[in-house]
Parts: structure tokens; C-alpha cells; sequence
């Protein structure tokens, strides 16, 4: 109820309807016109009509909380790791010349190429799930923190320095606090290129998991039903995505702000 | 002095972790039909160049990831300098970036092959839709991040919102606009190559598809290797670009 | 006093009827889920004839046989299930852990080619200069397609379409001329004239005789769990012999993959005769590997003592 107050408050809510009612026509539009292929731009009954069928499966809940558990063990990890090392890089102009650059270059490469050692050194299981999305976020994760934390401002470092702060508190009170907010973007792209990951991996060799549905959905081009599971996928990113707009907005207003 | 031991270090230890796998897969702790050792795989890069056409799909992973690249760097930049400018936008339609930047735009790709056909236009098209939100996004977090006491003294001084953006807002943001570019090029990258390697067209992703297949690991290691010097070759031309701006502005 | 000895006594019952050891787990994976051909495990499974031969089965569904393969010799699993031959040569060809325990298919028959209704192609002998589909390089499809050229003498532009989903959607969007495919998939859409058949895997003769698909263990897993693998081998074939005699089994299979019972039925019986599918009929390694090594799979063809290395069947019958 308050969401909705505030919704229809901030003015977004006429905005918003308008660009879905414009999206939902064009994709009808496509959709019907007989121009392309019919099964695969199936119009918006059928995509309503699998998207219940995806949310009245039992079988599909169980998949979507061992997804999630993986996704989130992905994130925790490469998350963490991405963090720290940005943390580095950021502060460490020296370690940052060595190494950033190979960062940069090994970024854009196929994590998928990577599997096969994961999977012999993490199992067939969700282990391998786990460290393909890991590995996947750590990346952006460390690239996006490390260019926060060099966009610190220097006059805060000043003032800390000229009141004699040790090094690991300029880490906590100066550092964290304002590279906060960029931080927690870094980490919304990470999130969803761990998303990806883990999705990617269970399409590869797997017997559960959202992404194994998929997978089997589209092997019976039963398209309905994969676009009703994509759409689900895309709605809980949603999901995840304001909760983490949220905190960092919450970050970036200051302690003072998080007191009220 | 100090400005040549960092990357020399850095390229040190690159070296030595080689050194490590090459002995790791000697001694077995490595499963060597899993991981190639490292001679081998640089032993099958002649043999990509002569028999594998690799400079051709070089050059055709290159287009289509500078395509999907520049095209995300523009529109990106001018629609995250649209939200900024319109608050009610950006209030309304952020979100939905954000969420545009998670999805998993790569598993739709029957859509996207019904709808570009089966070509390169199809990987630029994806490679473009997945570059795009993270673009966005940095492009507003930059804007947003200019300090208020800049954009004060600029109003005191009577500038109009033209010349606000371009001496004020433009410069101040030049950060965050080139990790903007890094972002779109890096993801470019990475989605030209799994698209290519996805649906088995075009350039490097195919080659590494097709390798992986014909289980030539070594020829598969060495094929990734070329993508991480398309991504070398993209980034050096990115670090020259924007030192030359620095020195410039 | 009475009741420390029933006690007892139920407790020496229990003993005496607990099981000699608990079930053996094997890892297997298996690609293209549905298909009739990859069936056998999960259906066999359901029905528990691997639970009669104290196994239990921990499946896993890859994309394709070449990613099967990379699971196998990684030792990650311990089995994989229609896995392409000439890939299984190459791999072994290059000291690769992998052995053959079983034939997955003999024959192209169960490949088909179609064309959307709207096609003006009615079969694949006047199809020259058309675009046709196969999955990857290698590939049976590959072959066959190579193969349609030199039966019908004519020359066609092959494209590496990928899974049956993915050449589906190029074929029916206009973006490759013929399509192929693996039943049950597509088989409703040429029943119900949507689509129309213009060619079959079996149309070339070359390989009616060869085990175009094979089932392969890592090796190091031959070597440990040799008896493991043997029951595997037993339910298998009681799993065949099932699929093919109960009506029951074309149920289970149904609802498995998706389709109408009556469908299962012709799927089975128009498109994969038993014969083709027994697991201990390996046919046609020497002429596979001759055939590899013109495709770029071995340096040079298997000797015959190479040969039997990479064979771990006892009952195999040449």
C-alpha cells in the first residue's frame, strides 16, 4: 500500500504505464502481423498463457530456490572477492599498474570456455553453478569498486590523513562510506552478470535449476512456456534490483539520513 | 623508475602463474584433457593461423564488437544524459534499466535470430541490447556525481544549459563516461563472442565452438587467447584515447 | 527380561535383511533430453531396473555430445550416453581417458530433413544449391549431409544450425532452405502438414552398418568400477527390451517427453528399430576412424590393438 502511495506520489506511475501500454502494442503488433515467425513471437495471450503455466508448476518453485541459492552463493563469493580486490586496486596506485590492466583484459573473455575445470574441480552439482556465476561477477564487480574508490574524493583523504587516521580507518570511515553508492551499482552489474552465469552453467550439464527449464523447454520449442520462464527471471532481477537501488540510496543520503 | 616495476611486476607474475600450470598439469594436479598445458596451446596458434582462418574471424569479431561497442557508448551516453536531464525520466524508467542490465537477454536469442536473421547483425543486436543498460547507468551515476558547488558556480556565471553540459558536466563526468565505454566494450565483447559461439556464426566465438567440438583443446585455449587480444587490442586503444583527451582538456 | 529380547531378536532380523552393500552411484550424462534414443537411463531409472541391479543413477542433461564427451574425460562423470563416434576417436586418438562401453545408434535412420509447407523443395535429390542444416561439425548430421551430396550428386550449402530448437526456428523464419531434425521433435508439425519430410538420415547407405553414436566411461572409472558399470550394461539392455515389448513402457515415455502415446509409438517403430539401438552391436570402428582422419578427428587411423583398448564391452559382437 505504501509502495503504491508512493508510486502514484513521484509522479513515475503515468510515465511507467504509458512505455509498457506502448511496448505491449508494438510486441502485439509484431506479433500478428504474420511477418515473422509465428512460434516464436507468439502474441500476448500465449505469453500470458505460459507464464501461468510456468507459476502454477510445482516442479518449476523448486528449480527457482535452487537457482536462487546458487545465484546467491555466487554472488556472496564473487561479490566479496570482487569487492576486496577493487578495494585494493582503488587504493594502490602501485598494485593497480601491475595488474588492472590484465583485470581489464581478462574481463571480456567466455567465462562459459572456463566449465569443464570448474566442474572437475566443483562437481557436477551446484558447486560448478556457483563458481561460474562467481567467477562471472568478479570482474565488473572489482573493475566498478576499483574506479569508486579512485573516485574518492582526495580532500576527504586529506582530512583524514591530517588527523592521523591509520590506514585501516581510512579504509572504514572514508573509503567504504563514499564509495558506497558507486560500489553497490558495481554490484547490481554484477548481480546480473552472475545471473547470467549460473543460468549459462545450468544450460550446460545439469538436472535442475531454472536454467536446466529453459534448456528443456526449448528443446520442445514449447516457446510459451520459455518465455513465461524468462519472464519470471526478469521480474525477480526486478526484484533484487530495487532492493539494492534502494540501500544505496540509503547509503549515499549518509549516516545522518540512515538515523531518521 | 617506479613507473616501469609496477607492470613489470604485473607481467611477472602472469609469467610465473604460466610457469605454475604448466607444472601443475606435468605433475597431474591439473587433469591435462581438461586444462592444455601451456606450451601446447601456444604450439597451436600457427596451426589456427594457417588452417583456422583466424585473422579473418579476427577481423569479424573486431567489426562486430567495435559495432556493438560504439553503438552502446552513443546511445547509452545520450539516454543516460536524457535521464539525468529529465527527472521524472529518470525516476521513472532507472529501474527498468537496472533490471534491463540482469536479464539474461543472451538465453532469447531465438528471438532475436527470427527477428535479425542469422547473421552478424544478430550478435550486434544482442551484444548492443546487453552493452546498453550498464552504459546507462554509469552515464547517470556520473552526471549525478558532479559536485553541486561546480554546477553552482556555473549558474552564478550566468551559463545557459548547453554551456553548463559541455564545460561543467561533460569534463566532470569524462570519468565515468570512459568506464562507461570500458563497460560497453567489455560486455560487448563477451556477448559478440558467446552469441557467436552460441548459434555458431561468424567470427572467433564459431572458432571456439568448432574446436571445442572437434575436442582440439589446445586449438580451443589458443582461439580464447586471440579474444583476450581483441579485448588487449580495444582497451590499449581506449587508454591512448583517453590519455590524449586528458592532455588535451 | 521379555523385552531386551525382542529387542534382540529385531535387531538380528534387521541385520540379516539389510542389503549386502548400499547402491552404487554412477553420474551420467546424457544430451537431448526427450529424445527416444537418450530415454533409456531415465525411464529405466523410473522403472527401477537399475535399482534391481543395486545401482542409483545421478543423470545429467548436457546440450550436446560434445560436451558429454568434455564431462566424461574429466572424469566428472562416469558415463556418457550418445556420444558422437567420431569425436570419441579423436579424443582417444589424442591419449584422452575414454573407452567405449556400448552402441548408442547404429545407422543415420532416425535423422530427417524437412522443409516449411510453403517450400517449393519435395525432396532433397532436387534440392541442389539449397541451404541445408546439420547440428555441428563432425556431427551425424554432418556426414549425412555430406553424404545426400554424393548419393543424389548434387551440391547443397551446408550451415551449422545447432540443436533441432534452434534450426527449427531458422528453418520456419526463412533462414536456411532445409531444416533437420531428430523425432520426437518436428514430428507433429509434419503430421499436421506444417512442415514436410523431404529427406532421411537412411537415404544414404554409407552408414546403415556403423554405430554413429556410442556410449562411452571415463576410463579411470572402467578401471574402478568395472562391476558397477557391468549391471549398468544389464539394466540397460532390460530397459531395451521393455521400451520395446510393454505398452506401459511407450506411456512412461510419453509422459516423459511430452507427446501423445500414439506418437511415441510411431516414433519408435518408424524411426528407431531395436536393432540399431543394442548396446553390444558396436559396428564399423574401422571405417569410422579412416573416415576421422579425412575430417580433421585423428592424425591417423586407430591400429587394431588401439582399437581394443578403447572397446570395454565383453559382449561386444563385430
Amino acid at each position: 500500500m505504501a509502495a503504491a502511495a508512493g508510486l502514484m506520489r513521484s509522479g513515475t506511475l503515468l510515465p511507467r504505464l504509458a512505455a509498457s501500454v506502448l511496448l505491449l502494442a508494438a510486441w502485439q503488433a509484431l506479433a500478428l502481423s504474420g511477418l515473422l515467425f509465428r512460434d516464436v513471437v507468439p502474441p500476448l495471450g500465449a505469453l500470458a498463457a505460459g507464464l501461468w503455466g510456468v507459476l502454477a508448476d510445482p516442479g518449476f518453485w523448486g528449480n527457482a530456490l535452487v537457482t536462487g541459492g546458487e545465484l546467491a552463493a555466487a554472488l556472496a563469493i564473487g561479490g566479496a572477492l570482487g569487492i576486496a580486490a577493487g578495494l585494493v586496486f582503488g587504493a594502490s596506485a602501485f598494485i593497480a599498474a601491475a595488474l588492472e590492466r590484465w583485470m581489464t583484459w581478462l574481463a571480456p573473455t567466455p567465462k562459459i570456455i572456463l566449465f569443464p575445470v570448474l566442474i572437475l574441480f566443483c562437481g557436477v552439482g551446484p558447486g560448478s553453478k556457483i563458481a561460474m556465476g562467481a567467477v562471472s561477477c568478479f570482474f565488473p564487480v572489482l573493475l566498478s569498486t576499483a574506479a569508486a574508490v579512485r573516485g574518492v574524493d582526495p580532500v576527504l583523504l586529506r582530512v583524514a590523513r591530517s588527523f592521523r587516521a591509520r590506514a585501516d580507518q581510512i579504509l572504514v570511515k572514508v573509503y567504504l562510506p563514499a564509495a558506497v553508492a558507486p560500489m553497490l551499482n558495481g554490484v547490481r552489474l554484477g548481480f546480473g552478470v552472475a545471473l547470467i552465469g549460473v543460468l549459462l552453467a545450468e544450460t550446460k550439464l545439469s538436472n535442475q535449476g531454472v536454467g536446466f527449464l529453459v534448456m528443456q523447454a526449448y528443446a520442445r520449442f514449447d516457446m510459451p512456456r520459455m518465455y513465461g520462464l524468462l519472464i519470471v527471471v526478469v521480474c525477480f532481477a526486478a526484484a533484487i534490483n530495487v532492493a539494492i537501488g534502494h540501500a544505496a540510496r540509503r547509503a549515499a543520503a549518509g549516516p545522518i539520513a540512515r538515523e531518521n | 623508475m617506479r613507473q616501469t616495476a609496477a607492470p613489470l611486476l604485473g607481467i611477472g607474475l602472469v609469467v610465473s602463474l604460466v610457469l605454475l600450470l604448466q607444472w601443475a598439469i606435468g605433475v597431474g594436479l591439473v587433469d591435462e584433457y581438461t586444462v592444455p598445458r601451456p606450451s601446447e596451446i601456444a604450439a597451436a596458434l600457427p596451426r589456427l593461423v594457417t588452417e583456422e582462418h583466424v585473422a579473418s574471424r579476427f577481423m569479424v569479431t573486431v567489426g562486430e564488437t567495435f559495432a556493438a561497442g560504439a553503438l552502446a557508448t552513443l546511445v547509452g551516453t545520450a539516454l543516460g544524459a536524457a535521464l539525468y536531464r529529465w527527472p521524472l525520466m529518470r525516476r521513472s524508467f532507472e529501474p527498468w534499466v537496472a533490471v534491463l542490465a540482469a536479464a539474461p537477454l543472451v538465453l532469447a536469442y531465438p528471438l532475436f535470430l527470427v527477428l535479425f536473421g542469422r547473421s552478424s547483425l544478430t550478435v550486434v543486436v544482442i551484444a548492443f541490447a546487453s552493452a546498453l543498460p550498464p552504459v546507462v547507468l554509469q552515464t547517470v551515476t556520473g552526471f549525478a556525481a558532479v559536485r553541486p558547488v561546480l554546477l553552482a558556480v556555473g549558474r552564478s556565471l550566468g551559463m545557459g544549459r548547453a554551456a553548463e553540459f559541455r564545460r561543467i558536466l561533460l569534463p566532470a563526468a569524462l570519468p565515468s563516461v570512459f568506464t562507461g565505454l570500458r563497460l560497453a566494450l567489455m560486455f560487448g565483447l563477451i556477448n559478440v563472442v558467446g552469441v557467436e559461439f552460441l548459434i555458431n556464426l561468424g567470427g572467433l566465438g564459431a572458432l571456439i565452438n568448432d574446436l571445442s567440438e572437434r575436442y582440439d583443446l589446445p586449438g580451443t585455449w589458443a582461439a580464447i587467447g586471440v579474444v583476450v587480444l581483441v579485448s588487449v587490442c580495444f582497451f590499449a586503444t581506449l587508454d591512448g584515447g583517453e590519455r590524449w583527451l586528458r592532455r588535451r582538456g | 527380561m521379555r523385552r531386551r529380547h525382542l529387542l534382540a531378536t529385531l535387531s538380528l532380523l534387521a541385520l540379516l535383511d539389510a542389503p549386502a552393500r548400499a547402491d552404487d552411484l554412477l553420474k551420467v550424462a546424457i544430451g537431448q533430453r526427450g529424445n527416444w534414443e537418450n530415454s533409456v537411463s531415465e525411464l529405466g531409472q523410473d522403472a527401477g531396473f537399475f535399482k534391481k541391479q543395486g545401482l542409483t543413477l545421478e543423470i545429467l542433461y548436457t546440450e550436446g555430445g560434445g560436451q558429454t564427451q568434455q564431462a566424461v574425460i574429466s572424469g566428472s562423470v562416469d558415463i556418457g550416453i550418445g556420444v558422437g563416434t567420431y569425436g570419441v576417436l579423436g579424443a582417444f586418438g589424442k591419449g584422452a581417458p575414454v573407452r567405449i562401453i556400448g552402441n548408442s545408434m547404429i545407422g543415420a535412420r532416425d535423422l530427417y530433413w524437412y522443409v516449411p509447407a510453403a517450400s517449393p523443395v519435395q525432396s532433397i535429390k532436387e534440392a541442389g544449391g539449397k541451404s541445408i542444416a546439420y547440428s555441428t561439425t563432425g556431427s551425424s548430421t554432418d556426414l549425412v549431409v555430406r553424404g545426400f551430396q554424393r548419393v543424389f550428386d548434387i551440391k547443397l550449402n551446408p550451415v551449422a544450425a545447432g540443436s533441432p530448437a534452434s534450426t527449427f526456428t531458422q528453418t520456419m523464419s526463412g533462414q536456411i532452405d532445409i531444416g533437420w531434425a531428430s523425432p520426437p521433435f518436428g514430428v507433429e508439425a509434419a503430421q499436421s502438414g506444417r512442415t514436410r519430410i523431404v529427406g532421411r538420415g537412411s537415404d544414404v547407405p554409407d552408414f546403415a552398418d556403423q554405430s554413429v553414436r556410442v556410449m562411452i566411461a571415463n576410463a579411470g572409472a572402467v578401471a574402478r568400477k568395472a562391476d558397477a558399470i557391468d549391471r549398468y550394461m544389464a539394466a540397460y539392455r532390460e530397459t531395451l527390451a521393455w521400451l520395446y515389448a510393454d505398452p506401459a513402457a511407450l506411456d512412461a515415455y510419453a509422459k516423459w517427453a511430452g507427446v501423445s502415446p500414439a506418437l511415441a509409438l510411431q516414433v519408435r517403430d518408424e524411426f528407431y528399430p531395436r536393432a540399431n539401438m543394442e548396446p553390444d552391436r558396436i559396428r564399423g570402428l574401422d571405417g569410422l576412424s579412416q573416415e576421422a582422419v579425412g575430417l580433421k578427428f585423428l592424425a591417423a587411423p586407430l591400429r587394431p590393438d588401439q582399437i581394443t583398448t578403447l572397446v570395454q564391452n565383453k559382449q561386444a559382437a563385430q
